[in-house]
């Protein structure tokens, strides 16, 4: 039972993380319909910038997030006004076509620049933490874990409020579902399409900047969450950031306690295993509206 | 005439190589028409169906995987393993994908790649097909050309020029087969499920039945692919047969030429496949070996192309320019 339940605590954390990765993803993919396969790539790029401020300047990785979320927004803007609203005219394949380029591109830019060595943040608030654990019953949570997943958190309410609660995201939410009407009422679609592009970039920079306090940093370090991610807002349902939340916990959960079960080899079968048990139940996924 | 002319071209092509000794071109023409075969395969569903299929390596896999061990086990002839690879994954296929055709657009995308990472676990531990050690095909050397194409058994000097022409024998019969559901009404009835699925089964058709037929067809031609791959390589490992590449090159090639038409996959093919492996000859070895110099290149022609030509390179104005080329006059509109 202890094992189960430690099992189900570090799934929740685990997942906050994977909320954190998955949460730009939903704005790009889940919102607006956008396929990029260059998503993990970004994260890479979050994770390159920490360990270079840090190793360079000395700068924490919990500074260092706030300037690579603003240079990432303007990358994932510049994306879109370069690359993505020309593919955008032609068939949805031609923007995974496109994102695969990119996704080359960016990945091999960064070998070429840094080889794919392994890499890891060492002096950070986080890995100085480690140890560090709060004790509930038989339960252990890491603290540094915690606090990843806590930032998690509160981005992923920010982002809820802006999306749901905002005249700016109803004008986001609108072009996604219509955008000759949204234009017709004022809204400028390509701006709109600009901003998400920013927004979800600079998103998966951020998870990238937290994850590097925990995980290696190398090149090839994006594929296996951006799969994870896309499973995760399927899992949710387009067009839901909550349903987003609760798929990414859920995913960690499954994760870590088929882990401690079954071979680790399968760990991410048991993952897609219920994406597709669940999806023949719930079709349009967990909260999906459509 | 241009019929004529492309399948002498194709026929022709390893001549001047396998006199020379330039057999890596060979391996390049092979390479360009298992990408193409696959390509035509995964345009059903993806060009006529319109399912984003993203995981259709897994039947690749499957048939590598039942063709050698039934040759390894039984001592079947690849050809006949062929067959038999076929048939395991389309049943596979049938029993995998009708449950998920309950899924639509994005989630059913998912859902085959869903399948993709479950069949890696698999493929890496279990014991039959020797898990992650994988299965070894032992050919005899010393067969002849007539023999090597009568078995896919290749070793030595003429395997270069034995598989590619394996290789246009079976893309030409994909493309037969594939031009045959075209116009057939099997054909329109993809292309009715893509552009309306309501209204395709408000006039009667069933649009789950039409996916999984659709999606049959893909595995067929994969499975088919796949068994030429392994006794090209001579050995079925699970991280080779299931690696991304036989999902994205596959329908990289089918966009970049044109999606839902046949020729898009041919055009693609020939443009992706001599180019990443030109690049690679080139920029991959020398003082900047491993530091991916030929795979940026690559990303960003593919990127180019994909800004300049959203529509595939098919939608350019090829029947024009070589009318110009060939000093024929366009097709001008009828006036009145």
């Amino acid at each position: 039972m202890t094992l189960f339940l430690q099992a189900v605590a570090d799934g929740l954390q685990m997942g906050l993380l994977y909320a954190l990765v998955a949460v730009g993803l939903t704005i790009i993919w889940g919102l607006m319909e956008m396929i990029n396969f260059a998503h993990g790539e970004f994260m890479m790029l979050g994770m390159f910038g920490a360990w270079g401020l840090s190793v360079s300047l000395g700068w924490d990785p919990l500074v260092s997030m706030v300037p690579l979320a603003v240079i990432m927004y303007g990358a994932g803007v510049l994306v879109y006004r370069l690359l993505m609203r020309r593919v955008q005219r032609g068939e949805i394949f031609t923007q995974i076509f496109a994102t695969v380029g990119l996704f080359f591109f960016i990945q091999n830019g960064v070998v070429a620049l840094f080889t794919s060595d392994y890499r890891f943040v060492n002096k950070s608030l986080l890995t100085g933490l480690s140890g560090a654990n709060i004790t509930l019953g038989d339960v252990r949570i890491g603290v540094p874990l915690l606090v990843g997943g806590l930032i998690a958190l509160a981005l992923f309410l920010i982002l809820y409020l802006l999306i749901d609660r905002t005249d700016f995201g109803l004008a986001l939410q609108a072009t996604a579902e219509d955008r000759d009407a949204a234009m017709l009422v004022g809204i400028r679609p390509q701006r709109m399409y600009a901003v998400a592009w920013g927004l979800g970039t600079a998103l998966v920079a951020v998870a990238g900047v937290i994850l590097a306090n925990f995980f290696a940093v190398y090149p090839q370090a994006g594929l296996s969450f951006t799969i994870l991610a896309y499973a995760i807002v399927a899992l949710g349902g387009f067009g839901s950031i909550l349903g987003t939340l609760m798929a990414a916990l859920l995913v960690g959960v499954v994760q870590s306690v088929t882990a401690a079960y079954f071979p680790p080899a399968f760990k991410d079968a048991f993952v897609f295993g219920s994406y597709i048990l669940i999806g023949l139940f719930r079709p349009q996924g967990l909260f999906g509206r459509f | 005439m241009a019929w004529v002319a492309a399948a002498l071209v194709a026929l022709l092509y390893p001549i001047p190589f396998e006199r020379s000794g330039y057999i890596y071109y060979e391996t390049v023409g092979f390479l360009v028409l298992l990408n193409a075969m696959l390509g035509i395969g995964w345009n059903i569903i993806g060009g006529w169906a319109g399912q984003f299929d993203f995981g259709p390596n897994i039947f690749f896999a499957i048939g590598a995987y039942t063709a050698a061990l039934l040759f390894i086990h039984l001592g079947w002839n690849a050809w006949l393993g062929l067959l038999g690879a076929v048939v395991v994954s389309v049943v596979i296929c049938a029993v995998v994908t009708y449950p998920v055709t309950r899924l639509r657009g994005h989630y059913f995308a998912i859902a085959t790649v869903a399948m993709w990472m479950i069949a890696q676990p698999i493929g890496a531990t279990w014991e039959l097909i020797n898990g992650s050690r994988g299965l070894f095909i032992p050919v005899a050397a010393g067969g002849g050309f007539a023999h090597g194409m009568l078995t896919m058994e290749f070793a030595g000097r003429g395997k270069g020029l034995g598989f590619y022409y394996l290789a246009l024998l079976l893309f030409a019969l994909t493309l037969w087969g594939a031009r045959a559901v075209e116009r057939s009404k099997l054909g329109f009835y993809f292309r009715a499920v893509r552009d309306d699925q309501e209204g395709a089964e408000s006039i009667g058709i069933d649009s789950r039945l039409y996916k999984v037929i659709a999606r049959c067809l893909m595995a067929a031609v994969f499975a088919a692919g796949g068994v030429l791959y392994g006794f090209w390589a001579l050995a079925v490992f699970p991280d080779q047969v299931l690696e991304v590449n036989w999902n994205i090159l596959p329908m990289m090639a089918v966009v970049v030429g044109g999606l839902g038409r046949l020729g898009g996959a041919v055009l693609g093919s020939i443009i992706l496949i001599p180019i990443s492996q030109l690049m690679t000859a080139t920029l991959g070895a020398g003082p900047l070996a491993g530091r991916g110099i030929d795979i940026i290149i690559y990303g960003a022609v593919i990127m180019l192309i994909a800004g300049w030509r959203p529509n595939g390179l098919l939608s350019l104005p090829w029947q024009r320019w070589a009318g110009r080329l060939l000093g024929r006059a366009p097709a001008q509109p009828a006036k009145g």
